[in-house]
């Protein structure tokens, strides 16, 4: 022993680092929604992989879209489920930025895109 | 004694050791006459001033400790019960017996008095002994019920013989009171019922309100409410709300269709539901099973979801194997976090006092339909005319909760006379027809003018002041007078015809009742089921009866306030632009009031011509659609009328109004999807999931057909729609709005 420690290292110091905080979960919110993970992101997804197979086949057809809704808002807000998510999606819908995004994207697809 | 002190004090322990000596003052079983009671030598003294001890300490200082401490000696039971139980039949009035008779019954009156107290004044004893003294109401009930040598509540009839004997004029207070007396002691009778709250013990049953009915027939109870009930207005007048209350304790929850149908038919019925209950019950498990593991649940499969950007998820269980939707189901499953709901504000038996459904034995259902027939047949008309008087007049003695009582009893016995109807026509179709019903005239005092005039601002109130119960019983009565009068419509009877046809034209004819219906619909905001049933029930059966009406009567008007605004509005257009130039404008606003004023009066009697088009077309709006949304939400429990009247509604919305974009909703796709295709789906075997799959395969088409033509809409799902784009969505064009100049 040199310095009198007993060697074990208990009475040196050790540095207590400060503890990592978590990252915030992001919340579900207008920023969010029409974010490039949000409704844009979904507009896409529906162009590439939507496909229906029309007439007698409506009940395919819609578990079909539904399971789109429900895979894009996992991946959008992963903590929601589905029902509780389309809630607060149809909630963020009254506010004023996401209705006229809204609106943006009725007349993009009405009047062809626009840059 | 010791134990006594040893206890925590829930009483003040002197007001206990008063009214215990009082009690044992008041009289005992004797070692003497085989164990009979005796009463003490000052009992009329000893029962007044237990009385007093009541009022004084009880109500004066907003306290419960004597009615506890009366409680505990178990003095209802022990002496009161045995004090006139002791008594020979007929008491000879004036006499100390009928004294104490009478001190007996004040003394039960207030035991039994219902304990509900406004939050606001409650105080900490009121806490402390609402539970205690609730069971030992409930006790009082069964001691008074169940008394095994005498019939007591035929003994308290007896005491008030020779008042009501009296005619009314030569009555004094004291007879007035006596009567009140035994009315109330009815009313409070019939009101007791196990505390919801607690436990119960398995001694309900002598309670239920079966028994009650039970021993109200056999101690001729209900002949004594009919006497009173069918002289009401000539011989009896101050008693019209007591009444109101017993009828109303007596027969909530009671379903009067079930109530007139025939025993066998009852039986049928019973099995059928029972039926109905096993197949959900085989349904269920039939589900579970398909979905059930096959193998043992450590078997361990995983299973991973490919998605979108390469990124897996896992999902483990056998029972997901294989199907891609399961899989997906259960990922959403296993998601832990809940949205935190609102919680509504509590309003305690919101919609439980009318919505709860009270069975009945076979036998209670004999007494109480012969009951209810001698009542329709005496008595209804005179107590409910007297009645609407009384609210009309608002007289001292209604309370608040009495006018929603009204309308609910009127509702009642309204379904109870279509019961009673129905069930005469099935037996006189197998005989003749040669026996002339009286018509309507039973029920007629409920289905004048003055009642709809009186339920219209009942309603209204209600409405404006938020009070749920009320707008419930309303619209439950309002339901039920429609029904009554398609019935009248339908009959043989060219007088009914006639009657009917006018009461029709009477109630459509208002405006202002429509704009109320359908704002009813809009408003709905967890209210409850109950609340949700009647508002639903009420919009299905007035749009249908007002479209079979409109029909028949193609120029039918209706009196409307909007027109004349507007046309004021474009006047005072025309006179600014006539004057405006000439600079003296300060004239005009004094004119402009004259003008506003004579508007006013004109106001009333505007008519316009009604269009049923326009009118259903109000009702699909966002609004009405949740509410049939949260109504449809219920699937599980609905029956086939129910389930129908969603499916009108909507079948209405999407393809007779042609506004299914509004049905183009996440959620409600969910739903309709769901109840067809499940999991936890509409039984397949239900009576309406033809009907029901109909509805949504080609709401479902018309979906998916939509999407594929106009792909803006895949957003516009997720939403409720923009008003200024919903008519671009449904029809792919904007509306062309006419100019105005």
């Amino acid at each position: 022993p040199t310095d009198g420690d007993d060697g074990l290292g208990i009475d040196r110091e050790v540095p207590i680092g400060e503890r990592k905080r978590r990252q915030p979960i992001a919340k579900l919110d207008s920023t969010l929604l029409t974010g490039p993970k949000g409704i844009p992101k979904l507009r896409s997804i529906a162009k590439k992989q939507l496909k229906f197979r029309g007439k007698g086949h409506e009940f395919s057809d819609t578990a079909r879209l539904l399971n789109m809704y429900q895979l894009w808002l996992d991946e959008l807000f992963p903590k929601a489920k589905f029902e509780d998510g389309l809630v607060m999606v149809e909630k963020l819908g009254h506010s004023k930025s996401v209705q006229s995004a809204r609106k943006q994207w009725i007349d993009e697809e009405r009047y062809g895109t626009s840059a | 004694m010791e134990i006594d002190d040893s206890r925590p004090s829930t009483v003040d322990p002197e007001v206990r050791a008063y009214v215990y000596s009082l009690v044992t003052a008041l009289g005992g079983s004797s070692a003497e006459l085989d164990g009979r009671y005796v009463l003490g030598d000052d009992a009329l003294a000893v029962l007044k001033d237990l009385r007093r001890w009541l009022k004084h300490v009880d109500e004066k200082l907003n306290r419960f400790d004597v009615a506890r401490s009366m409680a505990e000696a178990n003095l209802l039971r022990g002496d009161l019960l045995q004090i006139l139980a002791s008594f020979p039949e007929n008491i000879p009035e004036g006499g100390l017996k009928f004294k104490v008779a009478l001190a007996c019954l004040d003394l039960m009156v207030t035991l039994t008095w219902p304990l509900d107290i406004d939050d606001a004044q409650m105080t900490v004893g009121h806490h402390r002994h609402t539970p205690y003294l609730q069971l030992a109401q409930a006790g009082y009930k069964r001691a008074i019920l169940g008394h095994d040598t005498t019939q007591i509540l035929r003994t308290i009839v007896q005491i008030t013989i020779p008042s009501m004997a009296q005619p009314r004029n030569e009555r004094n207070t004291r007879d007035e009171d006596i009567i009140r007396l035994a009315l109330y002691f009815f009313r409070n009778v019939v009101q007791i019922a196990h505390p919801a709250d607690l436990p119960m013990d398995g001694e309900e049953a002598e309670i239920s309100r079966s028994a009650t009915i039970d021993t109200f027939a056999d101690q001729d109870i209900f002949p004594f409410l009919l006497t009173i009930a069918s002289s009401m207005g000539s011989e009896f007048v101050q008693q019209d709300v007591i009444t109101l209350e017993i009828l109303f304790h007596l027969l909530r929850g009671i379903n009067p269709a079930k109530l007139f149908m025939e025993e066998q038919q009852l039986a049928k019925s019973n099995t059928k539901d029972f039926r109905d209950l096993l197949q959900k019950e085989k349904s269920m498990l039939s589900e579970y099973a398909r979905h059930a593991p096959t193998r043992h649940n450590r078997f361990g499969a995983m299973v991973w979801v490919k998605r979108a950007d390469n990124r897996m998820s896992t999902v483990s269980g056998q029972d997901v194997l294989g199907n891609s939707q399961r899989t997906l189901n259960k990922m959403d499953k296993s998601k832990k976090w809940n949205k935190p709901k609102q919680r509504s504000r509590k309003t305690g038996d919101d919609g439980a006092e009318f919505d709860v459904e009270t069975p009945l034995s076979p036998s209670a259902r004999n007494h109480l339909r012969s009951f209810i027939e001698d009542f329709l047949d005496s008595s209804f008309n005179p107590l409910f005319v007297q009645l609407r008087k009384a609210i009309e007049r608002e007289a001292d003695r209604v309370l608040k909760s009495h006018t929603s009582q009204f309308f609910y009893l009127i509702s009642w016995f309204l379904k109870a006379e279509c019961a009673r109807r129905e069930k005469k026509s099935a037996k006189s179709k197998g005989k003749t027809v040669a026996e002339e019903d009286e018509g309507f005239s039973l029920v007629a005092s409920v289905l004048n003018q003055e009642t709809f005039i009186l339920l219209n601002r009942f309603m209204q109130s209600g409405v404006d002041n938020k009070m749920n119960i009320d707008v419930n019983a309303g619209m439950k009565c309002f339901t039920q007078i429609l029904l009554t009068i398609q019935q009248m419509a339908e009959s043989s009877n060219e007088d009914d015809q006639d009657i009917a046809d006018n009461i029709q034209n009477r109630i459509f004819y208002e405006e202002s009742t429509h704009d109320r219906i359908i704002r009813l619909v809009r408003s709905y905001k967890d209210q409850g089921f109950g609340y949700l049933d009647a508002c639903t029930e009420l919009a299905h059966v007035f749009i249908r009866m007002l479209e079979h009406y409109s029909k028949q009567n193609a120029d039918l008007q209706i009196r409307s306030k909007r027109r004349a605004r507007r046309k004021k509005k474009e006047k005072r257009k025309e006179k600014q632009a006539n004057s405006g130039e000439d600079g003296n404008q300060e004239e005009d606003p004094q004119e402009d009031s004259e003008e506003e004023e004579e508007q006013d009066a004109l106001q009333t009697t505007k008519e316009r011509k009604f269009d049923f088009m326009r009118f259903s077309a109000r009702f699909v709006n966002e609004n009405c659609i949740n509410t049939f949304i949260a109504f449809t939400k219920f699937y599980h429990e609905l029956d086939a009328q129910q389930l129908k009247r969603a499916h009108r509604f909507f079948y209405r919305a999407a393809f007779k109004l042609e506004q299914s974009v509004l049905l183009f909703r996440a959620d409600i796709i969910r739903l309709f999807h769901r109840m067809i295709e499940g999991p936890n789906g509409l039984d397949r075997q239900h009576a309406s999931f033809k009907e029901w799959k109909e509805l949504v395969k080609n709401v479902l088409r018309k979906l998916i057909k939509k999407v594929e033509e106009r792909p803006e809409l895949i957003v516009e799902i997720l939403f409720s729609k923009m008003s200024p784009t919903l008519y671009y969505l449904q029809h792919g064009y904007d509306r062309e709005v006419p100019k105005s100049v």
